[in-house]
């Protein structure tokens, strides 16, 4: 008997301190997720906003470093214990505002980001026509960084491949990886898109991979799977025989290093007659949903501040993010960047990444496991096709 | 068949025998168990008849105070002069009743629907209904509690009973005093006990009922509290992941248990009598320097798993270690793809599991090797065994007697290897042909672990974890039994 009303007693405990942590104080605690790279230029800037705006002085600013794809997977898992804002990058978008992590961006701050930044980055923030977060950066591409004693010449995959076969170095391409495997099939001439509503539904997929354009991107794959310069792979910092790597500009640095003067960045190459594509990628940041007034017009006031012009400027100049305000964009110090202006270039031949469901990913890793293991190398041109008639049709299930 | 004839069978037809008589076994085993199963069934029945007659009658022969107790709990006790359990019983209904008014029954209420209030929006506040997570939670925990309840209600009118009878045979009734003295005493157990079972119960059974429950959900990433609710849905998960075709796991899933049987075979014997081989060698007569080998082996269990295996599956990359001096050696022309292909992939983790687990198995036949008495060995080698027989017939039946357990339950533990696998290849490789974001080398395990943390797809991994928890059951129950140490435990005495 004693044992239970001991049980009782700690069970009343643990009841009674559930109730009270759900109870909030006027002036809170805004709390602010973004990459640890940020923490220390957040946290400036978050001084400069309390300057600039005695009126939300009484809210206490926490800034955390949580990495873009553990802030989203942690925000959905549990979103009352989440950040107030948060920094993430856009193909987990769809994820957030299904899981009910997102507030709708107030109307006034949704007119000013539309006018400022890129028609990319507003499209990349956007679910049907409902603004769910504030963009943040443009740079969420990729393109190719070579060695220049290596590489004579990067505009031709072949010759790229050749002189890599030759100099016993690897050519690093995550092919596995539906974001990087696009630059084939959206190079050739496919497409692949998902419609979402405003609630983060998705509504229709708009695909053409079962066409003589999606077979010959396959084949341009195949063909690259066979090369023994070949390997999978997109982090620079993990390659050990990098002759060239189509990578990001978040590499940047890490591929200077490694390769000294010798560090050279170009647009994609053309394969087999195309010139390879790819998403453009943004990063953002987002206000999860209030229920008190003040702290959201707070929340609504710094995110809109994190992501403005001078601070998108700032952050370049800090930790080289490129920014997607367009006045930033102009800017000299931005258009001297290598890695950036070879993004640039390779910009030209990308689409704005739009959403695309969870199981996109996996599949595409899948087609692209299939592709490295050689299951494909001696397919006939009808059975890729079918390969890709079955991966349009799975895609297609994810629309519900 | 008498055991004369079972004696003069050959080693084969006595396993065959053997085996056979297993099988014959199984239906008899399932119809008494079934027999058992209504037995214990029927008992409980009984039990619970007793107990309502039990308490009928004491409220029939009861005097006054008893009866009152029936509502109001530690009446009886307080008047009898009993103030401390009195009072505590008192407590308990108070804090029952203050839980379930306040706190308890809004969420019983809603446990069958678990919600039906949607979130909402009020100009730009949110307003959240229903929370489906904590429903199921609380729900769970409420209903505990009401057994709790019942139990404790059920210890107060038998108190009054007893307190009735001793007053009646002219006995005196424990004082408070007494009471506390006792739970020093004769009650220790009680009271040393009391926190481990609060700790067990709130940390893992609960959440173990909890997770079964979330099994018959809808709970994934469309359906996310609190903004999103979830209900029940029966044994559509079970239908999803074991039926094939459409969106169904059907195959992906026979896939993966297949390969986790495969490897728990090879981690488990392969490790065994490699790790044996290994003792054997060194403990030979003859061998020099036998501390130094085996603080070679031992080494690899010094270095944390997490560091070792993150670069032992650089190592085998395509662009690693491994492959790039043979490449510089001209044996191989492009890499091997020992990440890549799926036959290479599970040959190459159960290799590498191999390194690791080796100077383990090696440390503990070790020991045991150094049990067996030497004069088995000599009189053998009298006899004219050679070194196979004697490894045959000394060897390996006392170390399969000795470490049986320890075989099953590293079979179940190589079930549910998390770390080797998801560390060398997080389960890759996919494939087209897998659904679910399953590779070939993921075990239920990694799977389960993929779907909760990447997908949110709570439901599914509900249903994969009671499965993973069936299969280890039956394979133990069924394994246990037929081992030697269990079998002939008196052999080796």
């Amino acid at each position: 008997m004693k044992k239970f009303l001991s049980l009782v007693l700690a069970l009343a405990m643990m009841v009674s301190v559930c109730a009270f942590a759900n109870a909030e104080g006027f002036n809170g605690e805004i709390k602010v997720w973004v990459a640890e790279a940020v923490v220390d230029f957040t946290n400036q800037q978050v001084e400069a906003f309390k300057a600039a705006h005695p009126e939300y002085a009484g809210f206490i600013v926490t800034v955390q470093a949580v990495g873009e794809g553990d802030a989203a997977s942690n925000m959905i898992t549990d979103v009352e214990g989440g950040a107030d804002i948060f920094g993430f990058a856009q193909d987990q978008l769809a994820r957030l505002v299904a899981a009910g992590a997102l507030e709708v961006v107030e109307e006034e701050n949704a007119k000013v980001v539309e006018a400022e930044n890129d028609a990319g980055s507003v499209a990349a923030v956007k679910m049907g026509d409902v603004m769910y977060a504030y963009p943040m950066t443009s740079d969420n591409g990729y393109f190719l960084y070579y060695d220049k004693s290596v590489v004579t010449d990067p505009s031709d995959l072949d010759k790229i491949l050749a002189d890599c076969e030759k100099a016993g170095k690897s050519f690093y391409m995550e092919i596995n990886s539906g974001w990087y495997q696009t630059a084939f099939f959206f190079g050739a001439g496919c497409s692949l898109t998902y419609d979402t509503d405003a609630e983060g539904n998705l509504v229709a997929m708009n695909c053409d991979y079962a066409s003589e354009n999606g077979v010959k991107a396959l084949k341009s794959m195949i063909k690259l799977a066979k090369s023994p310069a070949f390997v999978n792979g997109s982090s620079a910092s993990n390659a050990t025989n990098l002759g060239a790597i189509v990578d990001g500009t978040w590499d940047s640095n890490a591929v200077k290093e490694m390769l000294g003067d010798n560090f050279a960045a170009a647009k994609l190459p053309v394969v087999d007659g195309y010139q390879l594509g790819g998403f453009g990628g943004f990063k953002m940041l987002g206000v999860k949903p209030q229920v008190d007034e003040n702290k959201l017009a707070a929340c609504d006031a710094l995110a809109a501040f994190l992501t403005s012009g001078e601070v998108q400027l700032a952050r370049y100049n800090a930790v080289q993010w490129g920014p997607s305000n367009l006045a930033a964009q102009q800017d000299e110090s931005v258009k001297a960047n290598e890695a950036l202006a070879a993004l640039a270039a390779q910009l030209a031949f990308t689409m704005p990444q739009g959403q695309y469901p969870g199981e996109y990913w996996s599949l595409a890793t899948a087609l692209g496991d299939d592709i490295i293991a050689d299951k494909l190398d001696n397919a006939s041109d009808e059975e890729l096709l079918s390969t890709l008639t079955n991966f349009q049709t799975t895609a297609g299930t994810y629309v519900k | 068949m008498t055991d004369l004839d079972y004696l003069k069978l050959s080693k084969a037809a006595k396993i065959g025998y053997d085996f056979l008589s297993f099988l014959k076994r199984i239906p008899m085993g399932i119809v008494r168990g079934v027999q058992k199963l209504f037995r214990s069934i029927w008992h409980i029945i009984c039990l619970f008849g007793a107990n309502v007659k039990d308490v009928v009658m004491t409220f029939v022969n009861g005097d006054w105070k008893t009866r009152i107790s029936f509502l109001v709990m530690g009446f009886g006790n307080c008047a009898r002069g009993q103030w401390l359990r009195g009072i505590l019983f008192f407590l308990f209904q108070t804090v029952f009743n203050l839980y379930m008014f306040n706190f308890g029954m809004p969420y019983l209420a809603k446990f069958s629907t678990l919600g039906d209030i949607p979130t909402t929006k009020k100009g730009r506040v949110t307003v959240y209904g229903d929370n489906s997570f904590f429903i199921l939670l609380y729900g769970i925990l409420t209903i505990f509690f009401i057994l709790a309840f019942i139990y404790t209600w059920r210890v107060n009118v038998r108190q009054n009973k007893l307190g009735q009878k001793y007053i009646k045979e002219g006995k005196r009734l424990q004082t408070g005093k007494e009471d506390l003295q006792s739970m020093a005493d004769e009650q220790f157990h009680k009271t040393l006990l009391a926190l481990p079972t609060l700790g067990i119960f709130t940390f893992t059974v609960l959440p173990i009922i909890f997770m079964i429950l979330v099994a018959f959900t809808n709970f994934d990433y469309e359906h996310q509290p609190p903004s999103k609710l979830f209900t029940w849905v029966g044994w559509d998960n079970f239908h999803t992941l074991l039926s094939t075709g459409g969106a169904n796991y059907g195959d992906t899933f026979r896939q993966v248990l297949f390969w986790t049987l495969v490897w728990a075979f090879f981690a488990t014997f392969l490790n065994y009598f490699m790790g044996m081989l290994v003792a054997i060698m060194i403990n030979k007569k003859g061998i020099k320097f036998k501390k130094v080998w085996r603080t070679i082996l031992v080494m690899t269990i010094a270095i944390p798993q997490f560091v070792s295996l993150l670069y032992v599956s650089k190592m085998f990359a395509a662009d690693g270690l491994i492959n790039g001096t043979l490449m510089r050696w001209k044996w191989i022309s492009e890499p091997i793809p020992f990440w890549t292909n799926a036959h290479w992939a599970r040959f190459t983790v159960i290799l590498i599991n191999l390194w690791i687990g080796i100077p383990y198995l090696m440390l503990i036949a070790t020991g045991i090797l150094m049990n067996i008495p030497a004069d088995l060995y000599e009189s053998a080698r009298m006899d004219g065994a050679n070194a196979i027989q004697m490894y045959m017939k000394i060897t390996l039946p006392y170390m399969l007697f000795v470490t049986g357990p320890y075989l099953l339950t590293s079979f179940i533990g190589n079930i549910n290897n998390f770390n080797v696998i998801f560390l060398l290849t997080q389960g890759k490789p996919l494939s087209m042909e897998l659904a679910g974001n399953a590779g070939y080398t993921d075990l239920l395990i990694t799977w389960l672990y993929k779907m909760t943390v990447s997908d949110t797809n709570y439901k599914i991994a509900a249903v994969i974890g009671i499965l993973v928890f069936i299969i280890t059951v039956i394979i133990n129950l069924v394994v246990y039994n037929l081992m030697p140490s269990v079998k002939n435990e008196e052999d080796f005495q």
